[in-house]
């Protein structure tokens, strides 16, 4: 597995080899992302580990049977092994009460060990061996080649690329029965389509991309490229078709600089592949949009900024309606800071020893306390509690009103404009 | 000669024992974790071992086995903390987290144990043996460790029997009443990583999760009372390690691994056709005899 | 004159929230001596969820509850509680009489084993609610009755002052409701109280003292006789909580609603 022994370099030009290696990897990674993507959005990700290991017997039995390794044979007892998984799996559940994952714990590990048995058992020479089984050998794969218009290319890229075009036909093909089995699998039955049969297409297209993957990646690894992907891109988006497209090019993505990694530092292309896959989806974890920790932290950042304003402005408003200036003054260090900023985006002006509000400011003030007094009317009316009650939920709810909700909530009340407290609640300004 | 054949075979005796050891204990962990539900917890942590053990030998240079497993525990509890901060922290479901940590993890192992070899680690050879399992190269003293390691987790398993089950059938009930759930499952998980770890040697990180899995289910068709599953899936998961074991000691260059687990799944397959009441053959006895599994009836209990 | 003692549950301004999602609003309750105490409303109005939060189970976001003038962590042995059915995996391993003792679990405390006290006790409370004669029966073989008064005799074994109830006429056939009430209505006789969450009116009105009429938030409670009318009912069970629905879905955003 290193790279002194790469010494048929010399035939294609190092740039060459690299290239169709990458596009090798690359390939069976998109298919994998595929097929994983609607494994992980059908929580069905174990499964897919499941059929990963299982599909060894089937492949080693082929082989052993004379089939030639990426050859049909192969594929054939690949899918039929994934079948046995999947039926001995739901057969235990049925009939010996086994949990899904119990079942498939059970069975995926003897059909494994069984595969590893028998690969033992396979001639010297027939390209399958343990260390193989496991992570695969990408960087031999560019020296298997056929002749395409005259050209040599690996016969692995060209198992691939067939593999992707297939699967991509059949999800085209199959798109809107997927989309609907995966997120209404109840709905889905009643609307008459086979679910069976759509499950069962899936759990096929699994394992023909894992036999499509073996070579490259070996057994345990493809279940890194099925759902690390398409777990990334799950909270990338979450329109089923984006997550797809997004999985894929994430796939791709690391199996090119997984293999390149893997060059440089002289170790496994597949692990490198593996742990980019990781990154990936770490920095997805990090990065998305609206679930990621970083969004998720400004939020929290924005809300808490907001909520300072906002309270600051509506006791400015109540110091005034009050008639005592002083209390529109800061008390801590904290609202200090507050003020000064109200200040400087033109909210809140200087006022001697103390401050009050600018027009801009007004309007803002008179919308908060508004709010809040129109909550405490509504809680009030709605909700049996004593009035020393309302003031709390109030102080935290006037910040999430927006103006239409105002309305309604106005809408809901008798005629008069005032708070259980007998405050008036200022109009929508 | 005959000495070093007498030395020889002793070896091989002890080596039998400290595994069929840890088969034991293996069993008997696993299910509380079957139990639980949680069946393949071990297998994120049984991928992610592969790291420790490179990890290990690359910090301290060291390769015998204690430091070895030492580093793989700490990888194993690693790997299953990352599953906590993904279930914690993002959207994703527990399956795809399991799957993802299962795959990056030996991903990472995979990367080290290859690369060793190509920085200059030249006597790193031999650690991929902890991938199917190899108990040729275990000595005595290896073997004693490994006893040790198993006698620890049975133990722990014996002293919170009832604060497990009592999580394992009701954790809302166990949470209302006082209990710490969270710290419980901790600790089962925990042991579930040391046993993992322990299984290292004969097993290997790929296949170690059936002998924490297999045992416990086959144990369940023979037993309605948890106690007896404990026991029996312990008892079970020693003789599949005893027999793995002796048939990898027969051919010395077939990995453990896989013998072990098709020796654990010989045991299920019995179990699930031979158990009497809850076995395979057993209800088909008794539905073709017309007699359904009695339950309670209410119209049938007035008065009770 | 005897002290003021301490109210016996007290819910002080509770909001609990699934994530960041308000699904129950400020609830204010204060039950003061022992009764049946019925907690009613539509599905989904938070019933379950208000009770798991008295017990720790699911985080408040606001507010605290007290028992006996006390946070529960301090007074857990004082109060019991029957989960949902459906919460628990009846082909577990377990027969009635192991079931019963993990009532008693929490007095023996960490690795200490059930002895003879406990077993007397369980078969007591298998005894009240019928169930004596199958004590070594595995759990899956009893009846939704059955199997729920089991969870009633675990819960008395708990000796509690105060036992909290989910749902426990559910899917229970009506023999059996009527002898688990008769067990409740010992109970409250004895001087313990009873919390339960129920959704069936027409036994509500039969069984309970006091109610209180929970859609999201508390809408109404007291004597059944005072909050049972078909105004608070109206409120309840047809009253427009969207409003509160468009809130937490903006709390939850960390923004406001349109």
């Amino acid at each position: 597995m290193t790279s002194s022994t790469l010494v048929g370099d010399l035939a294609f030009g190092l740039g060459g080899i690299h290239a169709w290696a990458m596009a090798t990897a690359a390939v069976i990674a998109a298919s994998c992302a595929l097929v994983g993507t609607l494994l992980v959005v059908r929580r069905m990700s174990l499964v897919g580990d499941a059929i990963s290991h299982a599909v060894l017997p089937g492949i080693a039995v082929a082989v052993l049977a004379g089939g030639r390794p990426g050859g049909p044979l192969v594929f054939l007892g690949a899918v039929a092994a994934a079948m046995l998984t999947v039926w001995l799996t739901q057969g235990l559940r049925a009939a010996g009460g086994l949990t899904e994952d119990a079942g498939a714990g059970v069975v995926f590990t003897t059909l494994f060990a069984i595969g590893v048995v028998l690969v033992g058992l396979a001639p010297p020479g027939t390209h399958l061996d343990a260390a193989c089984v496991l992570y695969g050998e990408l960087a031999f794969l560019p020296f298997d080649t056929i002749s395409i218009a005259g050209q040599p290319v690996p016969r692995a890229f060209v198992a691939g690329a067939t593999v992707l075009a297939g699967l991509v036909a059949a999800a085209v093909a199959t798109w809107k029965l997927q989309v609907f089995t995966a997120f209404d699998p109840a709905g889905a039955r009643m609307a008459g389509i086979p679910v069976v049969g759509v499950t069962t297409g899936l759990l096929a297209a699994t394992a023909v991309a894992t036999v499509a993957s073996f070579d490259a990646v070996g057994a345990v690894l493809v279940v890194a490229m099925l759902v690390a992907p398409a777990a990334a891109a799950e909270l990338l988006t979450r329109r089923l078709h984006r997550m797809v497209v997004v999985a894929m090019a994430l796939g791709a993505v690391a199996a090119c600089v997984g293999y390149l990694a893997a060059w440089r530092l002289h170790t496994s292309a597949a692990g490198m592949i593996a742990v980019v896959l990781g990154l990936e989806y770490a920095a997805a974890a990090v990065l998305a949009p609206d679930d990621g920790l970083a969004a998720r932290l400004i939020g929290r950042v924005r809300l808490a900024w907001r909520v300072a304003r906002e309270d600051r402005l509506a006791t400015v408003w109540r110091a005034e309606e009050a008639g005592n200036r002083a209390a529109a003054r800061p008390q801590t260090p904290h609202e200090a800071v507050v003020v000064r900023w109200l200040e400087f985006t033109g909210h809140l002006l200087r006022d001697g020893s103390s401050w009050r509000l600018s027009p801009a400011g007004r309007r803002e003030a008179e919308n908060v306390v508004r709010s809040h007094r129109l909550w405490e009317a509504w809680l009030g009316r709605h909700a049996d509690l004593p009035l020393d009650h309302l003031h709390p939920p109030a102080e935290w709810v006037e910040h999430h009103l927006g103006a239409e909700m105002r309305e309604r909530l106005e809408a809901d009340m008798d005629e008069r404009a005032a708070d259980p407290h007998g405050r008036e609640i200022p109009p929508e300004a | 000669m005959t000495a070093a054949a007498g030395i020889l075979a002793h070896n091989t005796v002890v080596v039998a024992l400290g595994v069929a050891a840890v088969g034991f204990a293996a069993g008997v962990v696993g299910s509380l974790c079957v139990l639980r539900k949680r069946a393949l917890a071990g297998d994120a942590a049984a991928h992610a071992t592969l790291v420790g053990v490179a990890g290990a030998f690359l910090a301290t240079g060291r390769r015998d086995l204690a430091t070895l497993l030492a580093g793989a525990l700490v990888a194993a509890c690693a790997g299953l903390g990352m599953l906590v901060l993904v279930r914690r922290f993002t959207r994703t479901r527990d399956d795809a987290a399991t799957a993802l940590v299962i795959g990056v993890s030996f991903g990472l192992g995979i990367t080290l144990v290859s690369g060793l070899p190509a920085w200059g680690y030249a006597n790193s050879a031999g650690l991929e043996q902890f991938l199917l399992g190899h108990t040729a190269a275990l000595t005595a003293r290896d073997a004693w460790l490994l006893a040790a390691v198993a006698a620890v987790a049975v133990a722990a398993v014996a002293a919170i029997l009832k604060e497990a089950t009592l999580v394992a059938f009701d954790a809302a009930f166990a949470a209302a009443t006082g209990w710490p759930v969270s710290g419980i499952d901790y600790l089962i998980v925990g042991l579930v990583a040391l046993m993992v770890v322990a299984g290292l040697p004969a097993v290997g990180a790929v296949l170690v999760t059936a002998l924490v899995v297999i045992p416990p289910v086959a144990a369940r068709f023979w037993t309605d009372r948890v106690g007896t599953m404990v026991v029996l899936s312990g008892l079970i998961g020693l003789a599949a390690a005893a027999v793995g074991v002796a048939a990898s000691a027969a051919r010395p260059g077939l990995a453990t691994g896989p013998l072990v687990v098709i020796a654990a799944a010989g045991a299920f397959a019995v179990s699930f056709l031979c158990a009497p009441h809850r076995g395979w053959i057993a209800r088909r006895a008794e539905a073709a005899r017309g007699l359904t599994v009695r339950r309670g009836d209410d119209e049938g209990e007035a008065g009770r | 004159m005897t002290p003021p003692t301490r109210p016996l549950v007290e819910f002080h301004d509770v909001t609990v929230a699934y994530g960041r999602r308000p699904v129950v609003w400020n609830v204010d309750l204060v039950i003061d001596s022992p009764c049946l105490f019925g907690i009613i409303g539509p599905n989904g109005a938070g019933k379950s969820t208000l009770l798991k939060a008295a017990l720790g189970l699911v985080p408040l976001v606001g507010g605290e509850v007290r028992f006996f003038g006390e946070p529960l962590g301090r007074v857990r042995s004082r109060v019991g509680y029957v989960p949902q059915r459906e919460t628990v995996d009846w082909d577990f391993p377990v027969n009635v009489m192991d079931v019963v003792l993990m009532g008693t679990y929490g007095r023996l405390g960490w690795f200490r084993r059930p002895g003879d006290r406990e077993r007397r006790l369980a078969r007591e409370c298998l005894d009240r609610v019928g169930l004596a004669d199958v004590a070594s029966r595995q759990i899956g073989r009893l009846s939704g009755g059955q199997q729920q008064r089991v969870f009633l005799a675990r819960a008395l074994a708990q000796q509690a002052d105060i036992y909290f109830l989910d749902e426990p006429m559910a899917g229970v056939d009506v023999r059996s409701q009527e002898r688990i009430f008769h067990v409740l209505d010992d109970l409250k006789a004895a001087g313990s109280l009873v919390v339960v969450v129920h959704h069936d009116l027409r036994t509500a009105a039969e069984w309970f003292d006091r109610v209180a009429l929970v859609d999201r938030r508390v809408v109404a409670s007291g004597r059944t006789i005072d909050t049972l009318t078909p105004e608070n009912l109206q409120r309840t069970y047809a009253g427009h909580v969207d409003v509160l629905d468009d809130l937490a879905q903006a709390i939850a955003a960390r923004g406001r609603t349109p």
